[in-house]
């Protein structure tokens, strides 16, 4: 093996070397620097492999001689890792600094080389003045290439810094004479090894030395030169900064830690935490890219450093904690500073220019998702693993900082996203395309993923053959140019390959799962039917819609909760593109996607506490919890419950779903609110029969009860039709939220069939409106009207989807309404189920307003023409209503394998069948029976009429009984807008937006706290050096006193 | 289902009776209505001269297939709310099909025929209809408050929401009657039952003294024919139901007749007392004291 010293030498020598070699061989200058740091990457790398592989690590002593009277060198695994991981971005930082650096000369080009030299001198120094040097080296390198970039603004942030630097530098070299005199000794380990903080001298010096280490990580709020820098450089250099100089301080303070005592463990985790809260919380006000960069960079490291600091409550796992969430920072940070740099764009609304090359914009998205931690990304593991250990060691103010800090970073990221996906990118020029900075991006966009896959397999409970549906979706962005029906079918092809897969089977050995997969699956293929209506490319629907199919099938096949959280994860994803897709949908992702990640996070704290518990990361080990059990079963409930959209959590929805297209509507609303189900599902199942989880259940229930009746209220008040059908949705999670949490047979029952209904009616009832609005071109009702003459065929599918949702007999929503009767009689929840009957026959209003609205009365004059809906969207429907048919039918048929499944959990008290008769505990009822009677009746009427008005003549729109004044226009004779007037003032105000406005004034708190707080950021680099030096004090007088 | 014609016979008899007291019913309300007002009044006969004369009536206009079809589904709810309904105890062949489903079907099958004509009278296209269902969806929605509670409140008392069974509880003695068993569930429930029979003040979905209004507006001859048809049968189930729930069934068609007769009264009587409420008044006024005995009625019982 090639020594590590060779580094050094290669770093230093080189540097020299370029001296020697023409002024004018600019490029040849630049190029031999990257041959350098090459050839040093290749040293550490070779050392990585090696030590990788099983080799030793290796001291290095210079000049002979052993410390303390020499400086050595460590390159052990740790080494090893960032140094290549230094030199890596290094080269290509280089690359990307192409021109910069070759105009800017052979001084610069040295200054770059002994930059990362330094840093790799950082990371392997064992010699405490040693370490001051290279720091020295390093900061004075850093300032040189901030003022690469020669403006106004930069020559100030590279003043401010050395200004910060000086400082921390100063305290620095203090703390370690002082630790000199106190142990004798400048060898880090010896200095360890003394204990000098026992002495009272010694503490200051430990304090000194650890505290300017901290300030070198851009602690809150010490930190607002480097926000500065990060703005003011160039985004090459950002991004070395942010993933290079970073990397190197973080393990400075890594290893330097050993010489302070256990406090200091503490008052480092509590700056980090600071720091990671602080700082996005601040983000979230920022709108200039670069410094929201710097944001989320210092962001980044002080979630770094709490994790140090944490490090005795982390055992073993610190180090794959701290290197995932290292390495995804690393990857992220500085492919999205570089991105930043190629797209020049500085407001984060201009980022919408991504879309003129869908691959930059893919990069982005992928950057994002892996610093907040999504799968399969190395941060969605360490974060896993980080929830969980601090769980097993009791540390919940820890787990609540670091998520509520993760979840600040969201706010400002995925507003950013979604800015670049929606906002309008034609009046912003053309993106430059330099391949020097293209390269750098795209290899740390694949790396990330490369590694997040490699990590994956580091995992242990992670099935990694069930993931092999993932590698769909890379292949349908490879083929996105091509038109909707080949990759429609492709997609289709691909669900039902899996179905074929999963399905057979299922149903004998697990029905709960078959109904949730068949659900999932089937549904989803019947929606994507639809898709062949769609003309040209439909660039990147079909990546985003499989991907969340693909989660949502991992959700059902996880069989621990490392597995469900990350299916969670990609469903989430996947979802969250699918409705960000709609015209008018940017809010309304956005909101989704915050909802989303909170109640992620409020599931992994809850599958973390849940751990330290039995620990088993296993889903049946749920119920073996004894302690904590109330808190950890709330926490898993509202975290499934922003995916049902329950009363409180479910702003995110009226818009998301109305918003989306029209085949992605029910993709959203029929099908994946039921993930939430699902895990409702599980969750009860675990809970079991204890007092806490009937407790749960008991609030659990009235929440259901209130949900259905405002959901369906304010359904009725709806003008716009897709709003209606989203309002619905919430109200029918609600009763089937209310169902599940009576948590007996026929409860589940009840939900079980409300949740078969809900996904057949609700994916008609969008699929159909969603085409009608396809072809008039409005959401809005009152707009529509009369095309029931246009329209036969959605009116028929509108008609039965609204009879089957309304629960009137005989179609299969009235087996919810019957079982529902006798489950709420069964266990006296008396006053809850009067709230859900009552929002039931509400649901009258909106239902009617629907049909009636878009199909009866009168048509417009501007929708004469309009055709029936496509055929597509037609298949899907009616195959759907055939299914309502042959329940309503034969409800027995569903009914009492669900019955028999229900029984494994609450047993069988009173329902039993006698063919097609049902006998509950209150009441009977034939659905067959009914149903033939209607029929008969209906029939028998129907001819009579024929028979007795067999002469009625059609005639024309207008010709009604109109009391002496005849009708102008169709739009002054519909009857829709504001249609239950007087319903509004007597009940309308149990819908006023309060739950809106509550979220809102949160907003407005978190923005206003953000922008307050950010002034704390003059911009003044004497400010900036006073807070240096009162952080410093604050630690000092926190520590020593 | 094995098709009993004797069955069958009977359920068609029944329905014969009650379509003709139904219709001598409503002329004599009309009539009391009109004594109170200080008129004549129709004479006795004159509803079944309106129902030969409408179905006579030859032009007939449509304006659809669901215009059509509205009708149909009004009178399927009528008939099928009485196919399901038991009529006379201790006759197993007065029972109807109610073997085939419980209170809560009765409850559900009521929406059958509303739903269905507001289809058809939307269809239509005349305004006054549309206005006329969504006041009458309007203030369904809270008329049914008070009876789910009252019907609630029955079914803890009797320990079930078979209608033959609550019924059967009620016999061997008029002592054994919901109204003095459960009374609170009996206002409730006579109080939600004003809504129903929509009656002055709650009568403004059809307003039937001015405009024409409500889903009928725009049908007639054999359309009016089947909706008056009916409107006759409709009556009598309902106060039917009232009968079996709260005051112990009937026995026999007199007791049936009589029993009917005083339900039904109660909302004339209220009727011609109060006038009418706009729909946000009456909507407010079923959650207010009805809702109170609805939920007393629970509580009482829980």
């Amino acid at each position: 093996m090639i020594s590590p010293i060779h580094i050094i030498t290669i770093g230093l020598g080189g540097a020299f070397a370029l001296g020697f070699v023409s002024k004018k061989a600019k490029a040849l200058t630049t190029s031999l620097m990257l041959v350098a740091i090459a050839l040093m990457g290749t040293i550490s790398g070779s050392w990585l492999f090696e030590l990788l592989s099983g080799g030793t690590e290796t001291m290095v002593y210079t000049a002979g001689f052993k410390p303390p009277y020499s400086i050595n060198l460590l390159m052990g695994l740790n080494e090893a890792l960032l140094t290549t991981m230094i030199n890596f971005v290094g080269l290509l930082g280089g690359i990307y600094l192409f021109g910069n650096l070759k105009k800017a000369g052979s001084h610069a080009v040295m200054v770059f080389l002994v930059f990362i030299m330094g840093l790799n001198v950082i990371v392997m120094t064992r010699d405490a003045f040693n370490l001051f040097v290279f720091m020295e080296v390093v900061s004075i390198a850093t300032a040189g290439l901030i003022l690469l970039t020669e403006t106004g603004k930069s020559v100030q942030a590279g003043f401010k810094y050395m200004m910060a630097t000086g400082i921390v530098a100063g305290i620095f070299l203090l703390g370690v004479i002082f630790a000199y005199y106190f142990s004798g000794s400048l060898n880090i380990d010896d200095l360890a090894a003394a204990n000098i903080t026992a002495i009272k001298g010694g503490a200051v010096a430990v304090m000194m030395i650890l505290v300017a280490l901290v300030l070198e990580l851009k602690p809150f709020p010490a930190n607002g030169w480097a926000l500065d820098v990060y703005e003011a450089s160039d985004p090459g250099v950002a991004a070395l900064i942010s993933a290079a100089s970073a990397t190197a301080f973080y393990y400075v303070l890594f290893k330097v830690i050993s010489i302070g005592n256990a406090d200091w463990y503490n008052i480092i985790a509590i700056a980090g935490m600071i720091t990671f809260v602080g700082s996005n919380l601040f983000g979230v006000k920022q709108d200039k890219a670069r410094r929201l960069l710097g944001y989320s960079s210092v962001g980044q490291l002080g979630l770094l450093m709490a994790i140090l600091g944490l490090k005795p409550y982390l055992g073993d796992k610190l180090e794959f904690i701290a290197i995932t969430i290292l390495v995804s920072h690393y990857l992220a940070k500085a492919g999205l500073f570089w991105l930043a740099g190629i797209i020049e764009q500085e407001n984060i609304k201009d980022w919408a220019i991504l879309r003129r090359k869908p691959i930059f914009l893919v990069l982005f998205g992928t950057f994002v998702f892996a610093l907040i931690g999504f799968p399969p990304f190395p941060s969605f593991y360490g974060k896993w693993e980080l929830i969980l250990a601090l769980s097993s060691a009791g540390q919940y103010y820890a787990i609540a900082f670091i998520l509520i800090g993760s979840f600040l970073e969201g706010i400002y990221l995925f507003r950013w996203l979604g800015y670049a996906i929606k906002l309008d990118y034609t009046k912003l020029p053309e993106i430059k395309i330099e391949w020097n900075k293209v390269i750098p991006v795209a290899i740390f966009g694949v790396l990330i993923y490369v590694i997040g896959a490699y990590t994956g397999t580091q995992m242990s409970g992670l099935d990694s053959l069930c993931y092999g549906p993932l590698l769909m979706i890379p292949f349908l962005y490879a083929i996105d140019s091509l038109k909707v029906p080949i990759k429609n079918t492709i997609a289709i092809l691909g669900v039902a390959t899996f179905a074929a897969r999963v399905l057979p089977g299922l149903y004998e050995t697990d029905m709960l799962r078959f109904i949730f997969t068949f659900i999932f699956l089937v549904g989803g293929i019947l929606t994507l039917i639809a898709g062949y209506a769609y003309k040209g490319k439909r660039e990147g629907f079909y990546p985003v819609a499989l991907l969340m199919f693909v989660g949502l099938a991992l959700i059902i096949r996880a069989s621990n909760t490392l597995e469900f959280f990350y299916g969670w994860e990609i469903m989430t994803a996947g979802s969250y593109f699918l409705i960000i897709r709609g015209k008018k949908s940017m809010p309304h992702g956005l909101s989704y996607m915050l909802f989303s990640i909170a109640g992620a996070y409020a599931l992994l704290a809850g599958f973390g506490l849940s751990f330290a518990e039995t620990p088993s990361i296993e889903i049946s080990s749920l119920s073996a919890i004894t302690s904590n059990i109330t808190i950890i079963f709330s926490l898993l409930a509202i975290g499934f419950m922003t995916k049902t959209a329950s009363l409180g959590l479910h702003i995110w929805l009226p818009g998301a779903h109305a918003e989306a297209e029209s085949d992605v509507s029910p993709m959203v609303s029929a099908i994946l609110l039921k993930a939430g189900v699902f895990g409702l599902m599980i969750l009860m199942i675990a809970m079991g029969h204890s007092p806490e989880a009937t407790n749960i259940g008991y609030v659990l229930g009235w929440l259901g009860a209130i949900t259905a009746l405002v959901g369906n209220l304010a359904a009725a008040f709806q003008e716009d039709a897709k709003r209606l059908l989203a309002y619905s949705s919430i109200s029918q999670l609600g009763y089937i939220l209310f169902a599940l949490a009576m948590m007996s047979h026929l409860g589940w029952m009840t939900a079980m069939v409300y949740s078969i209904n809900h996904f057949l009616y609700k994916a008609i009832l969008f699929l159909t409106i969603g085409a009608v609005v396809m072809r008039v071109g409005t959401h809005y009702m009152y707009k529509m009207g009369g095309l029931i003459k246009n329209m036969p065929m959605a009116f028929v599918a509108v008609m039965i989807g609204i009879i089957a949702l309304s629960g009137v007999p005989p179609l299969s929503g009235f087996a919810g309404k019957w079982l529902f009767y006798n489950a709420v009689l069964d266990v006296q929840w008396y006053f809850q189920g009067a709230i859900v009957f009552f929002s039931g026959i509400i649901a009258f209003l909106y239902l009617f307003k629907l049909i009636y609205s878009v199909f009866l009365g009168q048509l417009k004059d501007n929708l004469r023409h309009v055709k029936d809906i496509s055929i597509w969207f037609a298949i899907p429907i009616y195959t759907l209503i055939l299914g309502i048919m042959i329940f309503s039918a034969k409800p027995e048929w569903v009914l009492q394998p669900l019955g028999d499944m229900v029984s494994q959990w609450y047993p069988n008290s009173a329902l039993s069948w006698d063919g097609g008769l049902a006998t509950g505990p209150y009441g009977y009822w034939n659905g067959t029976g009914v149903m033939i009677t209607v029929g008969i009746m209906f029939m028998a009427l129907l001819g009579w009429l024929l028979l007795v008005s067999r002469k009625a003549v059609k005639v024309k729109q207008f010709n009604i009984v109109y009391s002496a004044e005849a009708p102008q226009r169709p739009e002054t004779t519909h009857v829709s807008y504001n249609m239950f007037a007087g319903y509004n003032k007597a009940l309308g105000w149990l819908v006023a937006p309060k739950i809106t406005e509550f979220w809102d004034t949160m907003t407005d708190w978190v923005h206003s706290v953000a922008h307050y707080g950010r002034q704390l950021y003059s911009g003044n680099g004497q400010v900036y050096v006073t807070y240096v030096v009162a952080y410093i004090l604050a630690i000092y007088f926190t520590m020593i006193f | 289902m094995d098709f009993d014609l004797k069955r069958l016979g009977f359920t068609l008899l029944g329905l014969l009776i009650v379509l003709n007291w139904g219709m001598l019913m409503s002329a004599i309300m009309r009539k009391v209505g009109a004594r109170v007002a200080r008129r004549y009044g129709i004479p006795w006969y004159q509803p079944w001269i309106d129902l030969v004369k409408n179905y006579a009536l030859r032009s007939q206009i449509t304006h659809g297939i669901m215009f059509y079809l509205g009708p149909v589904f009004r009178i399927s709810g009528g008939v099928g709310l009485f196919l399901f309904m038991p009529m006379i105890i201790g006759s197993e062949l007065w029972m109807n099909y109610s073997f085939q489903g419980d209170l809560v079907l009765l409850m559900y099958f009521q929406f059958f025929g509303m739903l269905g004509m507001a289809l058809g009278a939307g269809e239509g296209g005349h305004p006054n209809s549309a206005i006329g269902i969504s006041r009458g969806l309007s203030q369904f929605t809270v008329i049914e408050v008070p009876m789910t509670l009252a019907i609630i409140s029955l079914a803890i008392q009797y320990d079930t929401l078979s209608l033959v069974d609550i019924v059967k509880a009620q016999q061997g003695g008029f002592q054994n009657w919901t109204v003095w068993t459960n009374p609170v569930a009996t206002i409730a429930g006579m109080l939600a039952l004003l809504g129903a029979l929509s009656h002055s003040p709650f009568n403004l979905v059809k307003a039937p003294n001015e405009i024409p209004i409500g889903p009928p507006t725009e049908y007639h001859g054999a359309f009016l024919g089947v909706l008056r048809t009916n409107a006759a049968i409709l009556h009598v189930v309902e106060a039917a139901l009232f009968m079996n729930l709260f005051f112990g069934g009937a026995t026999n068609w007199f007791e049936f007749i009589l029993k009917t007769f005083l339900i039904y009264f109660w909302s004339v009587f209220v009727g011609v007392v109060f006038p009418r409420f706009r729909i946000e008044q009456s909507v407010a006024w079923f959650l207010k004291i009805p809702l109170v005995f609805g939920i007393l009625a629970i509580i009482l019982y829980m």
